[in-house]
């Protein structure tokens, strides 16, 4: 046991190192954190309230009292993409996580199982996929409403499939080993095969599910809002903040509306990709 | 292999009719009053008696009556009405649906080109120039949002430099197919950005992965060219595994047209279903889900077509 | 008579001296074959013989200018003789249009695993025919008739339909006698076999081994055979070379391999094998120690730290080759005081 313990940590220790040494992973997970705790203590970071209207200080180009200039109602924009940060993200990550579990769920079941459990799941999730994820998205608007934890609500109804359908193949592959047959033998019961035996291979793929669909639902979040279907305007988040860019005049005239909070997004996005790539590099069992 | 594509393609059926059994029930379910859906405004404002307009169309019957009665009218070409303008919803898909198409088949073939060629050269000239603007357009292309690469095109090229049309599909004067061209290149390659990327990136990782099994080399001791060995060994086994990702991705892609024509004006598919959603239109949402979920199933077959035309393995398969 | 001193050796289609090639891994450029040297006649066959990871493989295909990327031929030469002429491989552009024009035509090759050495996207008749027609003119119809004639010849039933199958529809042995196909087909003078039968059953095993046995005597072939089964060597070999860690360490003619084994390893190779004829209380000996990386091997006999009979001349410097008895050598400083062979 002690020898188990000691390889285990020194997989572990060897994995770290792994990602450590991968530039493009550490940047990015360095740059995600360090836009993550800028949102968090945005109060810290920016003396300005993203929902303060200031009539006197409309559409002002960046200077160096508002880094990123100021929108049509006079409200700083540096501090509405850090606020808003804080709605984004949180709605990306709740929505991946929540996902991720009900697909690993769902996934154990089906392939534990098998027969009709199985098809009924692996049915419904074809058609989830059928349809194109932004109409499916979109559906769902129109039938549950706006709002964040409606979102949130949308994200992880129409994001499980992926998990669920890496859970169901190790499930599926790893039932035949022989030594499930030899847990079963000796009595222990499904569940704990279940869990203790073959959960813990899934984890791998589905950390790095989890990241890739983070960074998915950043985009999605920042599209529907930009559309205005997403978070209530009232709410800043960073889709929300680029609203304004619909018209050809915003885009032409009043270019930090939409340059800087779509930089920041991008940005975002391409740190957790890294990161999600570092960590697929590290977590392959193949290698 | 007949067989193989006879069951491809009764496979897609049962498929089509649960997507119909659920729109039509998500119908059902949605808080409207059927006549406003099922007959046009004219028929309603001119029937004088509203009950036996129901008892016409029908409403008083048995769910799965009506079931059947829908999808019998849907094969006819009757899609019911809007509930918001009252126009008829097969006519406004007609109206709409070949714009979306033309970007999208743009979108595609773009996408297709570009990012399954400079995957493989990235692949061949590995840590050269092109491996590297190849890496980054993989990885950049993902991350960035469709709209906002989008507002990106436009405020470049039509703003700066001019060379493109700000948005809209058909101005004053166009007389031709050919006349609105410039207007389709900035939305079909906004649209096209994603797909690009991921082809890139998979026919980048395909090619390296076959470059180092076994049947390259024996390729390489015959003495042939290396051209012949990229293009007729190596390129025609990494098609297939891309080819996967073109077709798992191509829900994403029309998905896209949803943002693309709202940033880009441009009168399709995606700004009808915008519009619906807005206005809680709901017969309008799901009758064009329902044209593009059928869409989707149709192009993923036509892929399965040229996945077993490539690979006779899959062919063989019982 | 296999083996014997006779007259009338076959000549020699391609002589190797002193090759020695490098990989490149990370920042190190590690030596993987240390200075090899031997020849392949005409109508014989020299086995190559060493455990995994030893470079017997390497060193075929740095002759074949087919390393990976990360290789490299860093000295010796090797000489192939095209009829009178000898080619300079090893100075020939690896992908150039000379080298391309002796693979395949004038050297043929055959690799460990017929699953994965056959694209599985064309049909087998076609795979042939790609090396026929790259190196002669000749009509899809008289290619076809030679391709159907191969076949039959290596015994593979109902060629005229089976040229037309995919390599899926094969079975591992018909897969490699497709594989000897394409190696044969444009008749050439030497024939490399890379572990050819360690993927497939032992009956088949056997037949291929009949099979280019076959070749190698109806039509007076050159086979260099690499493997790491002495069974093999001692059935079909006429020359043996035994590699240890990038370098020849013993080398000579079958009989006297197997008879007198003279090098330290090429004796405790033996003593690891079952052979026919070993009393019952005979036990299998393993080597002692483990294979050390080729890092670790810096100066000094790389065998030193396993062997028995090691001294502390053995630790340092280059141990030459001395020669046994006539046409047989080992690299040992057991041999001290017999006639050094500088050149292999």
């Amino acid at each position: 046991m002690a020898e188990q313990k000691k390889v285990k940590s020194s997989l572990a220790l060897r994995s770290w190192k792994k990602l450590v040494r991968n530039k493009l992973a550490m940047i990015g997970v360095v740059v995600a954190i360090a836009m993550i705790l800028a949102s968090i203590f945005a109060n810290i970071v920016t003396p300005y309230s993203p929902t303060k209207i200031d009539f006197a200080n409309m559409t002002k180009a960046p200077s160096l009292q508002h880094l990123m200039g100021t929108d049509k109602m006079g409200r700083d924009v540096l501090a509405q993409v850090l606020y808003g940060g804080r709605v984004s993200i949180y709605v990306s990550v709740v929505g991946a996580v929540l996902g991720s579990v009900v697909g690993m769920i769902l996934g154990g079941l089906a392939g534990w199982f098998g027969g009709k459990v199985d098809s009924i799941l692996v049915r419904t999730s074809e058609i989830f996929l059928t349809f194109p994820n932004m109409m499916l998205v979109l559906i769902l608007v129109a039938f549950v409403g706006q709002g964040v934890n409606n979102l949130i609500f949308i994200f992880f109804i129409t994001g499980w499939m992926t998990p669920f359908r890496m859970v169901r193949n190790e499930f599926l592959s790893l039932r035949e080993e022989t030594y499930v047959e030899v847990c079963k033998a000796f009595g222990i019961s499904d569940v704990s095969i279940m869990f203790r035996h073959i959960l813990p291979n899934t984890i791998s793929p589905i950390v790095v599910a989890t990241t890739i669909n983070i960074a998915n639902y950043i985009l999605q979040e920042a599209g529907l809002s930009f559309l205005g279907l997403g978070v209530p305007v009232t709410i800043p988040t960073w889709g929300n903040i680029m609203n304004a860019a619909t018209s050809i005049d915003v885009i032409r005239n009043y270019w930090w509306l939409w340059l800087f909070p779509g930089l920041v997004i991008s940005v975002f996005v391409l740190a957790v990709n890294f990161a999600g790539d570092g960590l697929r590099d590290v977590l392959d069992p193949k290698q | 292999m007949l067989y193989y594509f006879m069951r491809k393609l009764l496979a897609i059926i049962p498929m089509l009719l649960l997507i119909s059994v659920i729109v039509f029930v998500a119908i059902q379910f949605s808080p409207i009053d059927p006549v406003n859906y099922l007959a046009s405004p004219d028929m309603a404002a001119n029937s004088q008696n509203l009950q036996a307009l129901r008892q016409l169309l029908g409403l008083n019957d048995p769910i799965y009556v009506r079931y059947i009665r829908w999808l019998g009218n849907m094969l006819h070409g009757n899609f019911g009405y809007s509930i918001v303008d009252g126009s008829s919803i097969a006519k406004l898909i007609a109206m709409k649906l070949p714009a979306t198409f033309e970007i999208s088949f743009a979108a595609l073939i773009i996408s297709t080109i570009f990012g399954i060629g400079i995957g493989i050269l990235s692949a061949i000239k590995q840590n050269t120039f092109i491996d590297y603007l190849g890496r980054i357009i993989g990885v950049v292309g993902i991350s960035i949002p469709q709209f906002f690469f989008g507002i990106i095109l436009i405020q470049f090229f039509s703003i700066k430099l001019g060379w493109l049309p700000v948005g809209g599909r058909i101005e004053l004067g166009y007389k031709t197919w050919w006349d609105h061209v410039p207007n389709m290149i900035l939305p079909s390659l906004a649209l096209g950005i994603s797909m690009t990327a991921a082809l890139l990136r998979y026919a980048r990782n395909s090619m390296l992965d076959i470059m180092s099994k076994d049947f390259i080399k024996t390729a390489r001791s015959k003495g042939i060219p290396e051209w012949k060995v990229y293009i007729k060994h190596a390129f025609r086994n990494a098609l297939g595994p891309t080819l996967v990702i073109l077709a798992f991705r191509l829900p994403i892609l029309i998905g896209g047209s949803v943002m693309i024509e709202a940033v880009f004006s441009w009168p399709g598919i995606g700004a009808i279903i915008l519009q619906g959603v807005s206005s809680s239109d709901y017969p309008v949402i799901m009758m064009t889900t329902l044209m593009i979920a059928a869409a989707m199933l149709i192009a993923s077959f036509l892929v399965d077509l040229i996945m077993a035309l490539l690979d006779p393995r899959i062919r063989f398969e019982r | 008579m296999r083996g014997e001193l006779n007259m009338e050796r076959g000549k020699t289609i391609l002589e190797v001296r002193n090759l020695k090639t490098h990989f490149r891994v990370g920042t190190e450029d590690i030596s993987i074959v240390r200075g090899v040297s031997f020849s392949a006649r005409q109508g014989e066959t020299l086995a190559i013989v060493g455990e995994s990871g030893c470079g017997k493989s390497v060193t075929v295909h740095s002759v074949m200018r087919l390393l990976p990327k990360n290789g490299r031929l860093a000295g010796g030469e090797a000489l192939f003789f095209d009829g009178d002429t000898p080619r300079e491989l090893h100075r020939l552009e690896p992908f150039g249009k000379e080298m391309r024009a002796i693979r395949g035509r004038k050297i043929g090759m055959i690799f460990q695993d017929p699953m994965a050495s056959l694209n599985p996207v064309y049909r087998v008749g076609d795979q042939v025919a790609e090396n026929l027609l790259q190196h002669f003119k000749l009509t899809k119809a008289e290619a076809k008739e030679k391709i159907i004639e191969m076949f039959a010849s290596l015994g593979i039933p109902d060629p005229g339909r089976r040229i037309l199958d995919y390599p899926h529809q094969f079975s591992g042995g018909m897969k490699q006698r497709v594989m000897i196909a394409i190696a044969m087909i444009c008749n050439p003078d030497l024939l490399i076999a890379d572990e050819p039968t360690t993927a497939l059953d032992v009956t088949i095993q056997a037949q291929i081994m009949e099979l280019m046995e076959r070749l190698k005597r109806e039509q007076r072939k050159a086979v260099i055979l690499i493997t790491h089964n002495m069974g093999l060597v001692a059935e079909t070999a006429d020359e043996v070379a035994v590699m240890y860690m990038g370098r020849i360490v013993e080398r000579g003619r079958v009989e006297r391999i197997f008879h007198n084994p003279s090098h330290p390893y090429t004796k405790a190779l033996l003593r690891s094998v079952p052979v026919l004829g070993h009393g019952r209380a005979e036990r299998l000996e393993t080597i002692r120690g483990s294979t050390p990386s080729p890092a670790e091997c810096v100066t000094g006999c790389e065998f030193a730290n396993r062997c028995d009979f090691a001294t502390t001349k053995c630790k340092t410097g280059t141990i030459p080759a001395y020669e046994v008895e006539g046409g047989h050598l080992a690299r040992c400083v057991l041999f001290e005081g017999a006639k050094e062979l500088p050149n292999e």
